[in-house]
Parts: structure tokens; sequence; C-alpha cells
């Protein structure tokens, strides 16, 4: 999986592509504790690209959830899909998180949430 | 596919490797064999995942069930990479699928301390925490799943996917939630 992270607005956007596993949701661990550690208001999770998603993938999601609360950072994942939608929906997890359809609607809407993922 | 460990089969320390193993002589008529042992490494969880679709889908799944079942294995695999072995990626775990007519059995061993069968609970979805989802999808996503407790050389859980359905039995997918 690569990792990339970028400004737009005010907010961090963090794009995943490829798997999220055990091997590589460490990296995405590393860049949602840094950016919400730097101060960013709003982080949000790029998951359009995102093929594969396990449990150790939507635990570290959740940590995110958790440090967002803690550094009061608006969180929120946006271009679920395929198996990553159906796996967080499983886990009923969806009412958690702060889910958007696609990078605008995030941006739009990201600023009138909780500061801790939900709506 | 085939990598260190090759003949005489891997062994514990000898670097990350992937080895297959397809059997024809000696199997049942009806029954295909296929034997993969990896190291306990986490990025050959991919290896693992792709075997399994492949397999799952040549025996009759649909893609989503054969994604979902390659998924229950990479969970089951990522328990034993994360607890058994504690990380350790020089280790080893052997992964048997045997695909018969009417389902798919597939034994994970691996050679680590015996693990309680009771340790095998999903958790509670309320409890919003990270971990504890991997046997719960585990169990989603298979129809049956146990420990073989006659297994000496570690753990073998084993877990079965039924192939065949009699019209208006529930799908794999409805089995869900």
């Amino acid at each position: 999986m690569k990792v990339q992270v970028r400004s737009v607005d005010n907010a961090t956007i963090i794009d995943c592509v490829g798997d999220v596993d055990l091997y590589s949701s460490p990296n995405l661990r590393d860049a949602l504790i840094k950016e919400m550690h730097a101060g960013a208001p709003a982080v949000l999770v790029n998951m359009s690209e995102v093929s594969y998603l396990d449990s150790s993938g939507i635990a570290t999601l959740v940590e995110g959830l958790q440090l967002s609360r803690q550094t009061k950072t608006r969180f929120g994942l946006f271009g679920l899909r395929g198996n990553a939608r159906s796996v967080l929906e499983l886990a009923r997890l969806q009412r958690v998180f702060a889910i958007f359809e696609d990078e605008q609607e995030a941006l739009q809407k990201i600023p009138a949430t909780q500061p801790f993922g939900g709506l | 596919m085939r990598g260190r460990g090759q003949g005489k089969g891997p062994a514990a320390g000898a670097g990350r490797f992937a080895s297959l193993l397809l059997r024809t002589s000696g199997v049942p008529a009806g029954l295909r064999l296929m034997r993969i042992t990896i190291s306990s490494d986490p990025r050959l969880l991919q290896v693992l995942r792709a075997m399994v679709g492949y397999i799952a889908q040549r025996a009759g799944l649909a893609a989503t069930d054969a994604e979902n079942l390659a998924m229950a294995v990479d969970e089951a695999a990522s328990n034993v990479i994360r607890h058994t072995y504690g990380s350790c990626s020089e280790a080893t775990l052997a992964l048997e699928i045997r695909t018969y007519p009417d389902r798919l059995e597939l034994d994970l061993e691996d050679s680590g301390p015996r693990v309680q069968p009771d340790t095998f609970q999903a958790r509670d979805l309320e409890d919003v925490r990270p971990g504890g989802l991997g046997t719960y999808f585990i169990k989603c996503f298979v129809d049956a799943c146990s420990y073989d407790q006659s297994f000496s050389g570690g753990n073998r859980l084993r877990l079965v996917k039924h192939l065949l359905r009699k019209v208006g039995d529930e799908s794999p997918s409805q089995k869900r939630g």
C-alpha cells in the first residue's frame, strides 16, 4: 500500500492505494498519528483506491478515531467501495465514522462534523 | 510461487519464503489438494489471499464469496502471526486446501503453543475499540471453523465453506450481520 499526504483547503488528506492489511496498516497508522499530532484541523482518509481492508486496517482507523478525540481533530473517510465498505458495514462501524461519498463532499461537510469523527 | 525451502520443505529461520505443493497421486477421486507453506511474514499474506481466492473461484464460489473466504484465511493467519508467533516472521505457516465436490476445507497449521479453543470468540460489536474483529470476520465468512484437537504439532484451525446450496438456502452474503 502506498500512503501519500496532501493539504486541501483546511484539511489534510491521506491517500491510500492498495491493500490495507497486517503488513501495510502500520504505514497508515504512522500517517494518522503524525498528522493529528501536527495539529491538522481535519484529517480525511481517501479510501477510493483501497482494494482490500482487513481487521488490522479497521483497527488502525478506529485508533485514528480515538486519537482524533484527544487532539480535537475532525476525522472522516471518503471513497469507500467494495471490500472496504462491506467489511466496515459488517463490523457496524459506518455509524461511528464520518463517511463521505467523495472528496468534494468530504471537504464540504467535514467542517460541520464534531471534532471526533461523528456527524 | 515456489521459493526458498523448495524440495525439503521450508525450515524456520530460512527467511521469507512461500512454497506450494500440488498433490495428485494418492488423492481420492473427487478431491483436489493443495498445500502452501509460507514464513510468518505479513508481506506474504497477499500470497495466501490470492491463492485462496483463485482456488475458491475455480471451485465455483462467486467472486465476492471467494474474496470473503480469502479474507477469513488472511484473518486467521494474521492472528497466528500476531498472537501465536508474537509477530516473529521467522516461523512457518501452512495452509492445506482440499476441494471436495460440495465444500472447501482449509486447514491452517502453525507450530506455536497450543491455543485454547474457547479463546476463538468474536467480540461484541457494540464495544468499539481497535482490534478483535478478525475472529468475527472469520465466523461471518465460513460455514464452520474449529481447532483440530488431534493435531500435535501446534495448532490446526479448520475452516469449511460449502459450495452447493439448495434452492431456498440463505446465501453466504445473507448470513452476514
